[in-house]
């Protein structure tokens, strides 16, 4: 047992882990995600992918609002665009699936850079409600351009095979967003230990005094909405793979605010909290029905009929009382599990 | 000519009701210092309060009326004293999210309570179709375009001069030396929440009464937002005065270019407006001090 924690250097500041514990668990957890999707039945390793995915954009978003203290809105908008763009890459000009991801991840990258610069000016609650603007917009353009984007049709997406590997089973597919969300956290977290990271997290802490310390304003929220954006696209182009179908419908608005819930759920500002969060918020309705069936048939009957809002309901409800009562969210949770673990009986 | 003026006639008129909308985003921002994105779903809740109370005493206005108000009045305080007075203290953001959270559970509140299919709000008025000139507009347009004409007046004068009005706008400009002074801060805020979902609430019914009554009527809250931010959002009757502009220019679009301009028109117009004043036409700009 350690009694305390020495840092000597930058290197083992910045260090992820430096228990060798921790890197056996994360070994194994690895192993088990990598295995698990051959076991597993089809409804659940259809959770499992979305899970993936849904992970992937809130690590996007959680750059952008978690450690730049940008709020956005227009997750979903980001999401469209990088659907689209694979969908009309891959399906339409036949393209090669690698290339139609990296263009999912391009063209957010390139309309966050038109989002971003008038978002310059803007602070707080008239950025959000302009990237609110940002989502609706793009919603109308891709309706408007029907010759390129086939409008309110919509577009078939197949399953991708990359490199001469196939991804068309659920369990190779599954694969793909796991490994996809594996490189996703690790690249958010080395971000994060960087330069560019410390001087995200100096604009979201105080934006004058970062300015004072050297941090350009205008270079890093421009460099914290293309990341975000790009990774937040990727996500929406493989949330479209697994539709299998690519239209405006199928991504609506709460998208956002789920994408927002999940960051706070999971506790704002840290990569480890936007995984907790997405698998929280995804499972929450599993949870739910569970409960319900817990109640008897007879309520579960009752309620069958109002199961779907009921649902929806529990949700906005999770979101208050964790604001309420957790604020840090669920990593603030386990830290303090953690910290009651080490120090039982004693509080400190 | 005929077509030009209906247009602008309807416009105004559904402006009136994203300006009542937009009025009650202000009033919060500017007693609180938050944006309140369940308005929409107020306006909603307390359309259909309105029509359980006419379907059962049918055919008295001011039954209805009045007690759409009262439910609307004892809501916001109720959800100001459950959900928001907790969270003084937490940053913005948070509660902002709860107001969204707020905005989640009343929605699939409302299917769950009454049911998805739409129904039609009958007072008896608001739907005789008047001849204007050439034009023809129901009565209930203009019945709204006036209500807010008389809200703006109202809360002009409020702020203007009565004790409380006064005590508000103390607050919104300074808080902690407002309760110096012996304003008590959470009074102030149970009252602007109360006039808010009153505003709303008004603004759901007119909805109600001139449309129809469904729950894709929280859209208004959505749509109300550019009124809001075009008059800046800690100016009551800038924001009044943004749902008349953004009512006007969305009807003028989809009346002239297509029908889905009318649904981003109102989005791209605060987006233009915001390049050149951040903080709305009325807004004001605000000062950052180190």
């Amino acid at each position: 047992m350690r009694s305390g924690y020495f840092k000597e250097t930058i290197a083992e500041q910045i260090n992820l882990t430096d228990s060798a514990v921790a890197r056996v668990w994360l070994a194994l957890l690895a192993l088990a995600l990598i295995v698990a999707p051959f076991y597993l039945n089809p409804f659940y390793l259809s959770l499992l992918t979305i899970i993936a995915i849904t992970a992937i954009g809130a690590l996007g978003l959680n750059i952008l609002t978690g450690w730049t203290g940008l709020i956005s809105l227009g997750h979903v908008g980001f999401m469209v665009l990088g659907a689209y763009a694979y969908a009309i890459a891959t399906s339409i000009w036949k393209l090669d699936p690698l290339i139609g991801l990296l263009l999912a991840g391009l063209v957010p990258a390139a309309a966050s850079i038109v989002v971003g610069i008038p978002s310059l000016r803007l602070t707080g609650l008239y950025l959000a409600i302009t990237t609110l603007a940002f989502a609706f917009i793009i919603n109308h353009l891709i309706l408007e351009f029907d010759g390129l984007t086939r409008g309110a049709r919509g577009i078939f997406v197949k399953r991708p095979s990359i490199l001469g590997v196939s991804f068309k089973g659920d369990t190779a597919f599954a694969l793909l967003c796991l490994a996809l969300a594996a490189i996703t956290l690790v690249a958010t977290l080395n971000l994060r230990r960087s330069r560019v990271g410390r001087a995200l997290v100096a604009i979201r802490d105080n934006d004058i005094a970062a300015r004072v310390m050297g941090v350009d304003l205008t270079v890093y929220k421009l460099y914290a909405f293309i990341t975000s954006s790009f990774i937040i696209g990727i996500s929406g182009a493989l949330y479209g793979i697994f539709l299998s179908y690519v239209t405006v419908e199928g991504f609506p608005f709460l998208l956002s605010i789920e994408a927002l819930a999940i960051l706070i759920v999971g506790g704002i500002g840290t990569a480890l909290g936007a995984v907790l969060g997405t698998i929280f918020i995804v499972l929450l309705p599993e949870f739910a029905s569970a409960l319900f069936s817990l109640l008897g048939d007879e309520t579960a009957r009752a309620l069958s009929t109002g199961a779907h809002e009921l649902k929806s309901m529990l949700y906005g409800v999770v979101i208050i009382l964790f604001l309420r009562f957790q604020p840090h969210g669920l990593v603030g949770l386990w830290r303090d599990s953690k910290r009651l673990w080490v120090n039982w009986p004693l509080r400190f | 000519m005929t077509y030009l003026i209906e247009l602008l006639i309807s416009g105004l008129s559904i402006g009136a009701i994203y300006g009542l909308i937009a009025m009650g985003f202000a009033v919060i921002y500017k007693s609180t210092g938050l944006v309140n994105f369940a308005q929409g779903e107020i306006a909603m809740i307390v359309a259909y309060v309105a029509w359980t109370i006419a379907s059962h005493v049918s055919g008295n206005v001011f039954i209805v009326a009045g007690g759409a108000i009262v439910f609307a009045c004892l809501f916001g305080l109720a959800i100001e004293r459950v959900v928001i007075r907790p969270m003084i203290g937490e940053p913005v953001f948070s509660t902002i999210m709860v107001t969204i959270g707020i905005a989640v559970v009343l929605r699939s509140s409302i299917i769950f309570l009454w049911d998805a299919v739409p129904h039609s709000l009958d007072v008896g008025i608001g739907r005789e179709v008047l001849v204007l000139g050439e034009a023809r507009v129901r009565s209930g347009q203009l019945g709204v375009i006036a209500l807010l004409l008389i809200a703006i007046a109202g809360f002009y004068a409020f702020f203007r001069w009565s004790r409380f009005g006064v005590a508000m706008r103390a607050v919104a400009s300074d808080d902690r030396t407002a309760m110096l002074m012996g304003v008590s801060a959470a009074r102030v805020q149970a009252v602007a929440w109360a006039a808010s979902c009153v505003i709303a609430g008004i603004a759901g019914v007119m909805f109600a009464i001139i449309h129809e009554l469904s729950p894709t009527m929280f859209v208004l809250g959505l749509k109300a937002f550019p009124a809001t931010i075009l008059g800046g959002l800690d100016s009551v009757l800038g924001s009044a005065l943004g749902g008349f502009i953004i009512g006007a220019v969305e009807n003028l679009a989809g009346g002239y270019v297509s029908a889905g301009m009318k649904e981003v028109s109102g989005f791209i117009v605060i987006i233009v407006i915001l390049m050149v004043r951040p903080f709305g036409l009325f807004g004001e700009r605000r000062i950052e001090r180190v």
